[in-house]
């Protein structure tokens, strides 16, 4: 199984740094790192040396699911961007998450979790893209969300932070349901969840417009588009390395990615595409207007983002063969980029553009590769981003002048808010800072040859290029990238974009100041506004129904077992009531028996009367007892040997309870528990009256030639004699396992209630 | 005044013990199985606690460990059920299969359904003794700070 090496390797790295990271914090990041190259030399050797393939391993085969991988065009150049920048983030962050530990305040050992949660988020993301199945696609999807969550909030003191991810989670969480019903939908429509099969068939029977919507917006919530796209500024929150990942090689990534590997069934569905075409050039537009008046650095960044996966997103609904390449473009700019704002923001302690400028001096490294960057983002020759804008521009000249002046002013605008920040950062009257760490500034450095390296020998891009185009569109890709000195269309855009850029940022003091008056007043109105207005709301109605639970434990039991005794009563009423209710003989062989019974009942009758909680206690252990008494005599010695135990323990569990109590409330339970309302009466009377019905007349109906000797044979069968086992091992093993997860689940929740309090 | 019932819990701890566990071994082939032999197993851990204290009780590592033990028993449980779906059976596919041959000596039978059971056994054994080491360092500190 070559094809899971990569993926192996992917997943191992999170391990690997946590114990690396036991040993010394500092390793952790060397040996993650050291991880995702090797993963990634695993891919790239795979990827040069072999054909495309599948690896399909069965998984349950009887529901007809199998855990299924792929090795196409598309996971390839994602699974490469997941490594390879996820390596460089991973190096960075070693330099920079101690310096921003010590400013938090927190201990030097939590940099291993931090890495760990990187590692993992990138293993995600190599997952998610190398899976070819509809299902583990969710899952995969669901991964990615989590972990951000966590890394988003990983300043769990500070408040707006754990707000951000909590934003993030909620939204992408929520999209990422509305995928699943998507894929639950064409899943049930097709008969499978294999992508493959799924489209094959999809070719005859296009898929309904219904689950085609599902799956955009649960992509569209994930590469933060509008109407969903207020999260990513916000979850700038985030230690910067985060930030870098989140926007170039992961979290925003899957959405468009999710696109281009679903296109097959969006290509017959040209409204659907219309749609995801309006929706591109609106973020497009709206990320770059926010972006050109963002103060914050790393806000203009996240701006850029929206801005730039719009594009992406309208590459894919126009079908275009560029789609991927403009994502594998984009992702080392906006990584270069975002790492140098981190490393700026950790040198000069300054968050804003306003705050600082010309740092061409003290740190002339870092200026010239984010320049290679900047330049990279904003389609300059010479560097890789020329390409990106050139497919795109390709794509819109096809559609007429109206697609290609909107291409236009956006990549204009690209130009014009890239140059603010690069100049805002480093051009301007000279200040100094101290020198940045090397650690810092070698991952720009890289990314920024990485940059130059693709815009001088474009040739290297094409094989994987075609072969995404490939995967993505399921026909030959004739994509070529090389620079054409004519008067074709493309070129004169990019010439039109250069010029309304430098015309923008020429002017930019002239306008700046009513664009972001126009920008706030919209945002009153916006998507951001809705979702608190939700939030609040939701919020108070789970108040209100807390409110009207926890009053009183009364009410409590009776909202519970009420509803119970009704459909109880229901189910006897609906079904023929013929033999229903027999009363059988009672010999003399019986009499154990009915003593036994006897004696449960007095016990139950004794509880109505019984003062204090210690012999309500033992009083009701009495039921237990004489009910195991039952069994044992009913020849049925494994269930009375588990009930005396499990009796016996929780009589003694109660009792602990009690002597936890506080005395002033047992009183007050004691005092409403003698003096009953009319409706607690009237609660007990239809639950009481259920279960004895419901009892009686299931056991008037025991047939036990029917069920029991079926289920010993089976047990035999089983190598289980005893058939109680058989059962709850083997034949009923499902619900075992449930109702043990449970067990724990309350094992957990006793745990850390319990801690806490003992702490206070 | 020396009594006679601290020495005595003491000694029934691990005859206890070893029943639990013969209960969880015979369990497929006659009365038993791992829900009874982690009740009495943790049964006899509570009358440590009642008897001897809590102190004196955690000195056994399977006590101070109970919880983490539980989560053991968990990954036994749900491993036995979905470790054969990676092979290509159904969830909760036991070994041998009903058409094979059993392997076992005397009372012991070796089945996989005797993982699970063990899984449940753990399961069991650590909700009890873990539940009542809260209670018992609950009112320990109340003692303590009490009024």
């Amino acid at each position: 199984m070559p094809l899971l090496l990569p993926i192996l390797l992917a997943l191992a790295c999170a391990p690997l740094a946590y114990v690396a990271g036991r040993w010394r914090p500092g390793a952790a990041a060397w040996m993650g790192a050291a991880g995702a190259l090797a993963a990634l030399g695993a891919l790239v050797h795979e990827w040069t040396t072999q054909a495309p393939a599948r690896l399909v391993l069965p998984w349950a085969p009887t529901w007809g699911l199998s855990l299924e991988f792929t090795r196409d065009g598309l996971s390839g150049l994602y699974a490469a961007l997941a490594l390879g920048i996820g390596a460089l983030v991973v190096l960075y962050s070693r330099a920079y998450m101690p310096h921003h530990l010590a400013e938090e305040g927190r201990p030097a050992r939590d940099e291993v979790r931090f890495q760990g949660l990187m590692l993992a988020f990138m293993a995600a993301m190599v997952l998610l893209v190398t899976v070819d199945d509809l299902l583990l696609l969710f899952v995969a999807l669901d991964l990615t969300t989590i972990i951000s969550y966590l890394l988003i909030g990983f300043d769990r003191e500070d408040p707006e932070s754990r707000a951000a991810a909590l934003l993030s989670l909620v939204l992408t969480g929520a999209t990422s349901v509305v995928f699943f019903a998507g894929a639950m939908a064409l899943g049930l429509q097709y008969g499978t969840f294999s992508l493959p099969l799924v489209i094959e068939r999809a070719a005859h029977s296009p898929a309904s417009t219904g689950a085609l919507v599902c799956l955009a917006v649960g992509a569209l919530g994930k590469s933060a588009q509008v109407p969903f796209h207020f999260w990513l500024p916000r979850a700038m929150a985030a230690p910067t390395p985060v930030s870098s990942y989140l926007h170039s090689a992961a979290m925003v990534a899957a959405g468009v990615f999710l696109l281009q590997r679903l296109y097959p069934l969006f290509a017959p569905a040209t409204e659907v595409r219309d749609g995801l075409l309006a929706i591109g050039f609106l973020s497009m537009g709206m990320g770059s207007l926010m972006a050109l008046v963002a103060d914050p650095f790393k806000r203009v960044l996240a701006y850029s983002t929206i801005a730039q996966y719009g594009y992406a997103l309208v590459l894919v609904a126009l079908g275009s063969e560029g789609a991927p390449l403009y994502v594998a473009i984009h992702a080392p700019c906006k990584a270069a980029l975002f790492l140098t704002a981190g490393a700026v923001t950790q040198v000069t302690g300054k968050k804003k553009l306003s705050e600082v400028s010309g740092l061409r001096h003290s740190l002339p490294v870092l200026a010239a590769a984010s320049a290679v960057a900047a330049a990279g983002l904003s389609a300059l020759p010479l560097t890789v981003g020329f390409f990106k804008d050139e497919v795109f521009f390709h794509a819109l000249a096809r559609r007429g002048p109206a697609f290609m002046a909107a291409g236009l002013v956006g990549a204009g605008l690209t130009l014009a808010y890239t140059l603010r920040l690069w100049w805002g950062l480093f051009g301007g009257p000279r200040q100094d800072a101290p020198a940045a760490p090397r650690l810092l500034v070698a991952p720009v450095v890289v990314l920024a040859a990485v940059i130059l390296l693709g815009g001088l020998v474009p040739g290297l891009l094409v094989e994987p290029a075609r072969a995404a185009a490939e995967a993505m569109r399921g026909e030959p890709s004739t994509l070529e990238l090389a620079y054409h000195l004519d008067a074709r269309a493309e070129n004169l855009l990019a010439v039109g974009a250069w010029a309304l850029g430098a015309l923008l940022f020429a002017t930019r003091h002239a306008w700046t100041r009513a664009l972001s008056r126009g920008l706030a007043a919209g945002s009153r109105v916006g998507a951001e506004r809705g979702y608190r207005l939700l939030l609040h709301q939701l919020d108070r109605l789970s108040t209100w129904l807390h409110e009207k639970e926890v009053r009183d434990l009364r009410d409590r039991v009776a909202s519970v077992l009420v509803p119970t005794g009704l459909l109880g009563l229901a189910v006897l009423g609906v079904t023929p009531l013929r033999d229903r209710f027999k009363v059988g003989p009672v010999g003399w062989a019986d009499v154990t028996l009915v003593m036994a019974l006897a004696f449960a009942s007095a016990a139950a009758l004794a509880t109505l009367r019984a003062k204090g909680h210690l012999r309500l206690v033992l009083l009701i252990s009495c039921v237990g007892f004489s009910l195991a008494m039952v069994f044992a005599f009913a020849a049925a010695p494994d269930v009375a040997l588990t009930s005396v135990l499990v009796e016996t323990t929780f009589t003694l569990l109660f009792a602990g309870l009690l002597a936890l109590l506080p005395r002033a409330r047992l009183e007050r339970a004691q005092h409403e528990a003698q003096n009953p309302r009319g409706r607690d009466r009237l609660a007990a009377a239809v639950a009481g009256a259920s279960a004895f019905l419901l009892s009686w007349s299931a056991l008037s109906h025991l047939h036990a030639d029917r069920v029991g000797a079926r289920t010993v044979q089976l047990a035999e069968a089983a190598h289980s004699p005893n058939v109680v086992a058989a059962v709850l091992t083997d034949f009923r093993g499902l619900d075992t396992v449930g109702e043990m997860s449970v067990v724990v689940a309350a094992l957990l929740g006793v745990t850390s209630l319990l801690r806490l309090k003992g702490r206070r | 005044m020396i009594s006679f019932v601290p020495p005595l819990s003491r000694l029934l701890l691990w005859p206890s013990l070893i029943i639990a566990l013969s209960l969880w071994l015979k369990g497929g082939a006659s009365v038993g199985g791992g829900f009874p032999a982690g009740a009495l197993a943790g049964l006899a851990v509570l009358l440590q606690y009642v008897v001897t204290g809590r102190d004196q009780t955690r000195r056994y590592v399977a006590v101070r460990y109970a919880a983490p033990l539980a989560g053991v028993g968990l990954l036994l449980v749900v491993g036995t059920a979905f470790l054969p779906v990676l092979a290509g059976y159904t969830p909760m596919t036991l070994f041998p299969r009903p058409d094979q041959a059993e392997v076992g000596v005397g009372g012991l039978h070796l089945h996989t359904a005797l993982i699970f059971e063990g899984g449940l056994m753990l399961i069991v054994f650590g909700l009890v003794v873990t539940v009542i080491d809260r209670f018992a360092l609950r009112t320990g500190t109340q003692e303590e700070s009490g009024p």
